[in-house]
């Protein structure tokens, strides 16, 4: 099998998150790292990465997938994720 | 743009940090200001000291650099009583005790819980008897390792111990090597075992002969740019150079001033010498070498002696460390005594520097397999040795899994693990030693337990590489580990292939179990090894050799240790800390 593409210690921001991959046709679930990065020295953008665990995948090659964000696109992002994260506090009992 | 660290570095660096540490020794950990720590913390590093983890502020690990892994008794008996005096925090580990000092597999000696302000008093103790901690961490010469029985080995072409004294002798302290991009590790082999592991060194020199003017010349392959860590694992590589043993210190000095003026600065994660290797290729390595650093030929490479190594070779027939007891040139043995993940307590190393001074011994030796070896024990003392109380502790003779069992440091101390580790693996050792046969023929079996991918405990290189991991079992998130088959070293290096991940802790020693099962029934023949098993199976075959399951293994550590201020304090929370404390290790008062 192939190694993880990421690296993963104390400083990933996730080592355990459910992932799902779709594509035309299958869709499989399996574990994820998520992780938050930028450059430590005068970083210019803001790096998503995510990999999910390939044992577990059998329609898509080990990989990882990565987008980056410019620092207005994540505090939208942030934004988002904080709205969603109200919505979901609020359907708690 | 250079990097932070190059900043710092360029501001405080190399020999000088001393006196600022010095300094801080007799002001306390206050006088440390606290919106400079990463930068101090960073520069403690080249005198032997990092910090612990988050809710062990105020504490370093210290690491003492035995090139070789070589010392004296006498030496051995201080690192001793400096653990026993200095190494102790405020809550005792549960299978070590309150004092205790790890042999790491690169050959060093690391103590944790020491306080700065002891570090004067600790240097003076162990100074007095030849030891530093000098470059044993930070961007420099690193601890050079090699066969801790070079000279004495009756299985070696070229004694390299007075090589390695040059080499240790030069480069340590020496302004002109003292800051390089990031961290130099070198590997002088003089044995046909392969026991310098040059392999996974940025600088390898390997045993090699070579016919120069008509004469066959015992001397060395220079190998360049191996490293486990980054997820990027790399073997050496071979720079087609020769190099004579009187060479050695010019070859070591082109090699590291080249690292030193074309390695990355501006960029620490692509600053090792594997990565300029990989850019360059083995060819322009060695004409940038030959051409701006040497002032003499370099002969091409020699004719090594790789089909001879046996060290972590995973071979069937012959195993793969030094434990045990062994031929010397002149007649006496060295024994080779199992430490079961390199831990061993403060009062058993200053019993075992006892023991050796009793016998005659001038030489404790510590291995890359995170063991212990005391030399020159004349034959007709070696039965009275082998009968030593300590030695049914440290054994000569262990169960192959107590003997083949590797652990980083794990989240007890370190910053990065994820995952709990070397209890975890002495718990491992003894369940797998009480309830699983191993195959008939197995005598060594390799498992190495790192904490998260930096790879310190060199997972990518057994027979079972276990690396730290989470997984959810009954809806909570546990510790686990991803699992690898069928790394090795030897005549055909190896990295394990990754079938297995987030395995739960607590159903590895079960999957372990079961694979041992696999092999057993499925392997060609008796003689077959694990590793030459795992190579001729293919992806799917080696997923489903085996399943993960619970057994009477139970584990303590399962929950999430890297959040907790110690994973074995009665009460683990992170506000439960007594960290910082003062010299005397009460609790300092926060600013909140």
């Amino acid at each position: 099998m192939a190694d993880r593409v990421l690296k993963v210690n104390a400083f990933t921001t996730f080592d355990l998150l459910d992932g799902h991959v779709e594509g035309h046709g299958f869709e499989e679930e399996a574990f994820a790292t998520l992780n938050v990065r930028t450059a430590r020295e005068a970083p210019e953008e803001i790096t998503l990465e995510l990999e999910l665990d390939n044992t577990e995948l059998e329609n898509v090659t080990p990989h990882a997938d990565r987008v980056t964000l410019s620092a207005d696109e994540a505090r939208t992002f942030a934004t988002e994720l904080q709205k969603a994260a109200d919505r979901v506090d609020e359907t708690q009992p | 743009m250079p990097s932070k660290v190059e900043r710092w570095k360029d501001e405080i660096y190399g020999s000088e940090i001393r006196d600022h540490l010095l300094r801080f020794a007799e002001e306390g950990w206050d006088a440390i200001p606290e919106d400079e720590h990463d930068a101090w913390f960073e520069r403690f590093k080249w005198w032997g000291l990092y910090h612990q983890r988050k809710g062990q502020e105020s504490y370093f690990m210290m690491r003492i650099g035995t090139p070789m892994g070589r010392m004296t008794p006498e030496q051995l008996r201080t690192v001793g009583e400096v653990a026993r005096d200095y190494a102790t925090g405020p809550v005792e580990n549960p299978e070590f005790g309150d004092a205790y000092a790890d042999f790491t597999t690169r050959q060093s000696i690391q103590l944790h819980w020491i306080k700065v302000e002891d570090i004067a008093d600790i240097w003076d103790e162990l100074e007095s008897v030849g030891l530093s901690t000098i470059q044993a961490c930070g961007d420099s010469w690193r601890n050079i390792v090699g066969s801790p029985v070079a000279g004495r080995d009756a299985d070696e072409l070229i004694d390299v111990w007075p090589i390695v004294q040059e080499l240790h002798e030069t480069f340590k302290g020496n302004d002109l090597y003292s800051n390089l991009p990031r961290k130099w590790k070198v590997a002088m082999t003089g044995d046909r075992r392969g026991s310098g592991q040059g392999d996974i060194n940025d600088l390898a020199f390997e045993p090699a002969v070579k016919e120069l003017e008509g004469e066959e010349v015992a001397g060395f392959n220079v190998n360049v740019g191996g490293g486990l860590s980054r997820k990027e694992p790399r073997f050496a590589r071979d720079i087609d150079v020769f190099c004579r043993p009187e060479n050695a210190a010019d070859v070591a000095a082109g090699m590291s001033a080249l690292f030193r003026d074309y390695g990355d600065r501006d960029d620490r994660f692509n600053a090792r010498i594997k990565f300029l290797i990989d850019e360059w290729g083995p060819e322009k390595m060695r004409s940038v070498l030959q051409e701006e650093y040497m002032d003499y030929e370099l002969p091409t490479a020699g004719q090594g002696l790789r089909d001879e190594y046996d060290y972590n070779a995973g071979r069937s027939d012959a195993h793969g460390d030094y434990i045990g007891v062994h031929d010397q040139h002149d007649g006496q043995n060295f024994v080779g005594l199992s430490v079961l993940v390199g831990r061993m307590g403060a009062a058993d190393v200053i019993e075992l520097a006892d023991l050796a001074e009793d016998y005659g011994s001038e030489m404790i030796g510590l291995t890359q397999r995170q063991n212990v070896i005391v030399g020159d024990i004349a034959d007709e003392d070696l039965d009275d040795f082998l009968d030593e109380d300590l030695l049914a502790e440290h054994s000569p003779e262990p169960h192959p899994f107590m003997r083949g069992s590797i652990a980083c440091t794990g989240t007890e101390y370190c910053s990065l693990s994820i995952v709990e580790t070397k209890n975890r693996m002495v718990r491992y050792g003894r369940w797998l030693r009480d309830n699983v046969d191993l195959p008939e023929g197995v005598n060594d079996f390799h498992i190495h337990l790192s904490g998260c991918t930096a790879s310190c405990a060199q997972p990518q290189i057994a027979d079972i590489s276990l690396r730290g991991m989470k997984t959810r079992k009954d809806g909570d998130a546990v510790e686990a580990f991803d699992v690898g088959l069928g790394g090795g070293l030897g005549e055909n290096p190896t990295f394990a292939d990754w079938v297995e991940m987030r395995v739960p802790a607590d159903e590895v020693p079960g999957y372990i179990a079961n694979l041992l099962d696999a092999f057993e029934a499925e392997r060609e023949s008796p003689e077959q090894s694990f590793r030459d098993f795992v190579a001729e199976r293919d992806e799917d075959e080696l997923a489903n050799l085996a399943e993960s399951e619970e057994t009477s293994y139970e584990d303590p550590y399962l929950g999430n240790t890297k959040l907790t201020w110690y994973p074995y304090a009665e009460d683990t929370a992170m506000d439960a800390s007594p960290a910082p404390t003062n010299g005397q290790g009460e609790p300092l008062p926060s600013d909140d």
